[in-house]
């Protein structure tokens, strides 16, 4: 096991992008199609994997939004909170979600709190999911730790 | 349909069941997540099974028609995410536990026992897993 | 009494505003009798929802009560002042007995059966602390024990018997109850009531077989039993059975078992009282069996009957009190409370012997004593009402011991020459341990020589008790005439006890040495003593140490009650209809079972992940075969990531040298057979539930509105973001906030793996 596999190690970096891309996708469709932000999270976990064991759990934590599982775990919790805060300020019930539709030239751009609250579980799912893989990989990787990372 | 699904949810919590109910502790974790997986599946057909179109209405109509009940599906969606988080938390504290007691196996972890010699819970008297005992007995 | 530091003690001052307390309770109980017409009802709304009020409602009977509660709290309070004076916990016994006497007032006048049951338990519970108040003693510590046990217990079987009662009949109010029951047919359920009220009223009453626990409780303090264990808490017995009388006094078990039970009370409970030597004890004995004779009049038809029982009630409330003040007196002046050290105090304690000699002249009913107008209603009851031989001769046995006892208390220790070895050095106490007995004996002789004064106390009580009549025994003047013969007789055969005391006392102990220990008090003692025993036993089998055991009991206590229900209820449910599933489905679910089987069978632990993740992915294609494609998704990359994390943390296991498997059974019968039974159980609820009809409103909502009111067209998407955001925000939260519970566990690992010879465990 101490020389990973070379082929994971190359296919990895394209492999990461495009999962992560993908989740995305499945994110921003999930309103309407199958998806969301529960599917998207777990998409992206399963990147941040893919990068855990091809090089080393230090590194597929550093490449996670603000370098640390938690953070994007908490941030997304917060964004989840706080868009249901519209609502509140507009005297209906907490988490009733607001939609505003953006109109440029030629582009219309839909803007919602909904999305907001769905990034926000993405977040903290991709965080959270990811955090404990990570730290239960790193439990087998010490002992060649000391080595080559 | 219902009877598939019956069928494999028989089988899997007896399944999930008896991998609970082993002394192998990693065993246990994993028994916790067929459980979960049968679980799922109960919760699902609970709420009938019917029509196999998904609950997305389709584009240009106002509601939905004929298609599978989405509120299991919500259900579920979030327990199959909790019960992966309740999964990695055992395996985390059967790590612990290894770490902690250097053992796997749950016969051999004694440490909340009664010392000897005290009768209002008197200790087994099973010797095969006779607790090491401190030299000093324990505070 | 010894002294103590100057701040602890108590100021005379302090003493008597605590004793205003009782004071001003007795005179608006007073200034009510005068001035309003009885009954009185207030309530207010406390608990809607059940429909319980704080009603209350003040009778004769409750007026009766009410003025020996605050009366004979009057003489204690200021007794307590002198009694415990310069004890460092004076203050204490103040405030519990101010307690006690608000709670023994609210479960007089309470009318709401519930309301009454609170106040009765306040008044165990003051109980229990008042017979504690020496906590320092473990005799103390277990009399209290002992009484809260008993009288709690008791407290908890009349709740049983209370809402019992309130759900049949349909009313709490005891004002209706009375009404309603008699109209009512006698059913199992309203006899079940019936016994459930009467072990409660008993145990508190100290009938038997509950009676051993009032004589241990004389461990309290002389003003303590003065109050709660002659005067007042252990009258609410028959308190309550009076009140119920109305209600139940057509039922011939409710008659026998009164009459039957007070009758053994009443004599054994005399006779108990010549085993002891301790003066305290021999009254409570001689309490026990008032108690047992007051059982008996009530459960007698009439109104003489109930006439005597008030007059019964109101002459032991003014002579019980001032005899165990008496014995108080003598502790507290003398020392020991042994009849055998003590005789000839009558000169060191003239005022305590004087007020000895009115009290117990009502004790043993004397003419000019009030106890004599009690004795006098009493007969007149009985020649009235239907009486069985056996009650006769209890009360034969009653009387005549009473007469002993009085002549103990009275004569004895204060009139006959000191035995061998008696205290000489005695002392009269202060006017605080004086007036209180003197007055309560004097009132019972101004009542014994007027007992008009007490005649519309006493017939207003008795109304209360028996409201059908109005007839000529309640408005007859109380006049005793006294029987020359039977008096005589009753005194000469008294006397004869009393002059025999010893050689009983000797004879009844060399009997009990025969017969060895078959008290109820040891098979109280044998009860408690068997209570660990049976916890330890339980312990040691359902926590034997095993984590599989603990598993198998959780699961067992669940599923095999519910297999129970649905074996009850197999008549109600259906099997749904068979219909052939899709051949994606089948396909599906026999990888589940693939799966599942090779779990069980497998040995190698990475072969068993690798079955889960088939199980696993088995349900994730029955998932997008049921039309839930985003569970299946989620169930797919789900499954994937715990079996890559999962395999990690095998080669870690193995790499540890812990790859060899546990050594258990390669089977394992009784893991197989419950394992069976929690599957089957859970199954068969699945599909009851199934054959039931579908409320699909919800679903339906969900469905029409998820378009025009949330602007999504993947509704279980829209369910967990919009309908059901706050659910999804919690269970996320969930998931992050288990995070931050893992990591400390997992990263204490990577520190130790870090450092591998930094010295064993951190």
């Amino acid at each position: 096991m101490n020389s990973r596999i070379v082929i994971l190690a190359v296919v990895a970096r394209p492999l990461y992008l495009v999962i992560l891309l993908a989740s995305l996708w499945v994110l921003l469709r999930g309103h309407n199609e199958p998806g969301g932000g529960f599917i998207g999270g777990l998409m992206a976990v399963s990147a941040t994997i893919l990068w855990g064991v091809a090089h080393g759990t230090t590194a597929a934590r550093a490449r996670l939004p603000l370098g640390d599982a938690v953070w994007p775990a908490v941030i997304g919790l917060l964004l989840a909170a706080i868009s249901g805060v519209p609502g509140l300020l507009d005297g209906e019930a907490y988490l009733t979600h607001r939609a505003w539709t953006l109109a440029f030239v030629s582009v219309e751009l839909k803007l919602s709190t909904v999305l907001l609250f769905d990034i926000g579980v993405y977040l903290a799912v991709w965080g959270a999911l990811a955090g404990y893989a990570l730290a239960l990989l790193a439990v087998d990787e010490q002992e060649q730790e000391g080595g080559p990372a | 349909m219902i009877w598939a699904v019956a069928a494999a949810l028989w089988v899997s919590l007896a399944s999930g069941v008896y991998l609970c109910l082993s002394r192998d502790v990693f065993r246990v974790a994993l028994g916790l997540a067929v459980v979960g997986a049968g679980v799922n599946l109960a919760l699902l057909a609970s709420g009938r099974l019917g029509s196999v179109q998904p609950a997305v209405v389709p584009k240009g109509q106002p509601f939905l028609e004929l298609a599978s009940n989405p509120l299991p599906q919500a259900l579920v969606l979030t327990a199959i995410v909790i019960g992966f988080a309740l999964v990695c938390f055992s395996l985390a504290l059967v790590l612990g536990l290894i770490r902690d007691a250097g053992t796997d196996d749950a016969l051999e972890l004694r440490a909340a026992e009664p010392v000897p010699g005290n009768d209002i819970k008197p200790p087994a008297t099973d010797p095969a897993h006779e607790p090491e005992w401190p030299p000093e007995g324990r505070a | 009494m010894t002294v103590t530091t100057p701040n602890a003690a108590m100021s005379v001052a302090g003493r008597a505003l605590f004793t205003l307390a009782p004071v001003t309770a007795l005179a608006a109980v007073l200034w009510l009798l005068a001035t309003q017409a009885l009954p009185l009802t207030l309530s207010w709304v406390w608990i809607p929802a059940l429909d319980i009020e704080l009603a209350f409602r003040i009778d004769g009977l409750s007026a009766l009560m009410l003025l020996m509660i605050t009366g004979v709290g009057v003489a204690v309070f200021v007794y307590a002042g002198g009694y415990l004076s310069g004890h460092p916990d004076q203050k204490r016994a103040y405030l519990l007995l101010g307690l006690f006497m608000v709670a023994m007032i609210g479960c007089v006048t309470a009318d709401h059966v519930l309301v009454l049951f609170v106040f009765w338990e306040g008044t165990s519970l003051l109980s229990f602390l008042l017979v504690g108040f020496y906590h320092e003693r473990q005799e103390s510590r277990r009399s209290a024990q002992q009484s809260l046990l008993v009288t709690g217990t008791g407290g908890l079987v009349l709740l049983a018997g209370f809402i019992v009662l309130g759900q049949t009949v349909g009313s709490y109010r005891l004002s209706e109850i009375i009404v309603l029951v008699p109209t009512m047919e006698v059913t199992p359920t309203l006899t079940l009531a019936m016994g459930l009220i009467l072990v409660g009223a008993f145990t508190k009453s100290a009938q038997f077989p509950f009676h051993f626990w009032l004589p241990n409780a004389m461990a309290a303090p002389t003003p303590v039993s003065a109050y709660l264990h002659s005067a007042t808490m252990v009258k609410l017995g028959v308190y309550l059975l009076a009140r119920l009388d109305p209600a139940f006094g057509e039922w011939p078990l409710w008659v026998w078992l009164l009459k039957g039970v007070g009758s053994v009370t009443a004599a054994w409970g005399m006779v108990l009282a010549l085993r002891e030597r301790d003066l305290k004890r021999i009254l409570a004995w001689s309490t026990v069996a008032t108690l047992g004779t007051l059982v008996v009049l009530v459960g007698l038809r009439g109104e003489s009957a109930a006439l005597a029982v008030g007059a019964l009630l109101l002459a032991h409330a003014l002579y019980k009190a001032p005899l165990f003040f008496v014995a108080g007196n003598i502790d507290h002046g003398a020392g020991p409370r042994l009849i055998d050290r003590l005789g000839g105090l009558r000169r060191q304690m003239p005022w305590t012997a004087a007020a000895a000699l009115l009290a117990a002249a009502s004790l043993a009913g004397l003419p000019l004593s009030f106890g004599f107008v009690a004795k006098d209603v009493i007969s007149e009851a009985k020649s009235v009402g239907e009486v069985f031989t056996f009650a006769r001769m209890a009360n034969t046995v009653f009387g005549t011991i009473a007469v002993a006892v009085a002549g103990i208390t009275a004569v004895r220790v204060f009139w006959l020459r000191p035995p061998p070895g008696a205290v000489r050095q005695a002392h009269e106490g202060g006017a605080a341990l004086v007036l209180p007995p003197l007055v309560l004996g004097l009132v019972g002789l101004v009542l014994g020589m007027f007992p008009l004064l007490a005649q519309d106390l006493l017939a207003g009580a008795a109304m209360a008790m028996s409201p059908a009549g109005a007839g000529t025994a309640l408005t007859a003047p109380l006049d005793p005439q006294p029987d020359v013969g039977s008096l005589l007789l009753g005194l000469l055969f008294g006397a004869t006890v009393f002059l025999l005391w010893d050689r009983l006392y000797r004879g009844l102990e060399w009997l009990a040495g025969r017969t060895g220990r078959i008290g109820m008090s040891s098979i109280y003692e044998r009860t408690l003593a068997w209570i660990p025993r049976v916890a330890a036993g339980i312990t040691r089998r359902a926590q034997n140490g095993s984590l599989p055991v603990y598993v198998a009991w959780v699961l067992a206590s669940v599923a095999v009650p519910l297999a129970t229900l649905l074996w009850l209820g197999r008549g109600q449910w259906t099997w749904p209809a068979a219909e052939m599933p899709s051949a994606g489905l089948a396909g599906a679910a026999s990888l589940v079972i693939l799966g599942a089987v090779f779990a069980c069978l497998m040995r190698d632990r990475l072969v068993v992940l690798l079955s889960v993740g088939l199980i696993g992915y088995g349900s994730a294609v029955m998932f997008l075969f049921l039309g839930a494609p985003d569970v299946a998704y989620t169930q797919f990359t789900m499954e994937t990531v715990f079996v890559i994390v999962a395999a990690a943390v095998l080669l870690k296991l193995r790499r540890m040298g812990l790859d060899r498997a546990v050594p258990e059974p390669a089977w394992r019968p009784g893991a197989l057979a419950l394992s069976l039974l929690v599957a089957s159980v859970l199954t068969a609820l699945l599909l009851a539930v199934y054959a039931t009809p579908f409320d699909p409103v919800l679903s339906e909502f969900f469905g029409e509105q998820s378009v025009p009111a949330a602007y999504g067209r993947n509704v279980v998407n829209v369910i967990l973001v919009d309908f059901r955001a706050l659910d999804t925000l919690g269970e996320v939260a969930v998931v992050v906030l288990s995070l931050l519970a893992a990591l400390p566990v997992l990263q204490a690992w990577r520190r130790r793996a870090r450092t591998p010879v930094a010295g064993g465990r951190s």
